[in-house]
């Protein structure tokens, strides 16, 4: 196909190739099971779905900070907790040696699951 | 340089297409032999392509998937 | 021998032009292109071997140049890449069980094409002007600014909350564009699908569906809309076959 589909586009080009490429999915973000790696892959996709739910849990938790429905205690616990969790997360990449473009899975047609 | 933009419109031409023709489009459900799989390293081979040279040429050499694997 | 199958048309079609046209052109194998038709409906495919389906970009490429070629003279529903059955019973059948919904699709995209437009931006600058606006600096962001600092966990809730604070924004500022663009869009009576946040730099992906002839009024609204709006880059491509808007499963 030759044809150049293009029909409008002021800015640069820089980038956004790079960008359009971004939005699939490369060979790092699959969860590749084999025997030999059985260890680490489940590793993966076990932190991968603690992870999805950490974000989640922050995200609601924000959400009723800025509510502004918590009392400072509440909120000074909740803070205790979920910077504790970012921190025991970021041991645990660590140790499995992963990074947080690993703790992703590309679902094909759905996107990526973070 | 001119060139160079127009390599790049053609680039995000064949790349829209490609995300078109492998994600969108009607399933014969059941029938669908490339599997999501499969359908990665297409893209992979893409990103590639766009970032160098020496990877176009091992696409244009045709490897399938079973190579590549 | 496996059939490829390319794209779905109505029976309404005009055959032999379709013959004529598939007449120069080659499937992925080399095999040549038909027709398979019922009364109702038809399908372009060609006969390959399982194991000569090889998944590359060039074959992609060349799978989506026939529908594209087809699609510039035809409605037609275009199919994904990889899909084969295995007789000519087998598409027969699966056209008889599917016949509704693929009529039913035909018709929603009859005469139309697809455009897809994608709006990149950095979206940390974007953050950063966002934050710099006078309105944006609400009451609420300022006292969390000026929060007495208690224990390191209160600033920790208070680095996040920004962090809260300036996606929100984004999104709502994302959420603008959309309403901006869509009422361009019904004048244009395109039917459209938006994606938001598909990754840090493109805060929107959108599909169109509309008439060939409102294809420059198209273009004419997305230029007006990139001089809007400096700090975002602004792509249009098409015409596309109707990819995006093919919203049922074959059973």
């Amino acid at each position: 196909m030759s044809e150049n589909k293009i029909l409008f586009e002021a800015g640069s080009f820089d980038g956004i190739s790079e960008e359009i490429g971004k939005l699939t999915s490369n060979e790092e973000s699959r969860l590749k099971l084999t025997p030999d790696n059985a260890d680490s892959g489940l590793a993966k996709l076990v932190l991968t779905l603690v992870e999805l739910i950490r974000k989640l849990v922050e995200k609601q938790a924000m959400r009723r900070v800025d509510g502004g429905s918590l009392t400072d205690d509440e909120i000074e616990r909740l803070g205790a907790t979920l910077m504790k969790l970012e921190e025991k997360m970021e041991e645990m990449k660590k140790h499995f040696n992963l990074t947080d473009r690993d703790l992703n899975i590309n679902l094909g047609p759905l996107g990526d699951l973070m | 340089m001119h060139d160079n933009i127009v390599d790049r419109s053609k680039d995000i031409s064949i790349l829209e297409a490609l995300d078109r023709v492998l994600n969108k489009g009607v399933i014969l459900t059941g029938d669908v032999v490339i599997s999501i799989a499969d359908i990665d390293l297409i893209y992979l081979g893409v990103k590639l392509m766009l970032s160098s040279v020496e990877t176009m040429e091992q696409l244009k050499s045709g490897r399938s998937i079973k190579e590549i694997q | 021998m496996e059939k490829m199958i390319y794209a779905l048309l109505s029976a309404n079609t005009d055959q032999k032009e379709v013959i004529s046209l598939l007449a120069g052109r080659k499937g992925l194998s080399g095999a040549d292109l038909y027709l398979v038709s019922t009364a109702e409906m038809a399908v372009v495919a060609c006969d390959i071997k399982r194991d000569d389906i090889i998944a590359n970009s060039y074959n992609a490429i060349e799978y989506a140049s026939v529908i594209e070629m087809l699609a510039q003279h035809f409605t037609l529903l275009p199919v994904r890449f990889g899909s084969v059955m295995e007789s000519t019973d087998a598409i027969l059948q699966m056209l008889e069980r599917n016949l509704d919904d693929i009529q039913q699709n035909l018709l929603k995209v009859e005469k139309k094409y697809e455009f897809g437009l994608k709006i990149f931006c950095d979206s940390e600058k974007l953050k950063a002007d966002l934050k710099a606006k006078p309105e944006a600096m609400s009451k609420k962001a300022e006292t969390a600014d000026q929060e007495i600092t208690q224990s390191i966990y209160r600033d920790w809730v208070n680095k996040k909350l920004k962090e809260h604070r300036l996606e929100e924004m984004l999104l709502t500022y994302v959420d603008s564009v959309i309403a901006e663009i869509k009422g361009h869009l019904c004048m244009l009576q395109a039917v459209s699908k938006f994606n938001k946040m598909k990754t840090s730099t493109m805060i929107i992906d959108a599909v169109f569906l509309l008439d060939m002839e409102r294809k420059d009024a198209l273009i004419g609204a997305v230029a007006d809309l990139q001089n809007q709006h400096s700090s975002l880059t602004f792509v249009l491509t098409g015409p596309w076959p109707p990819y995006n808007f093919v919203d049922f499963t074959v059973k």
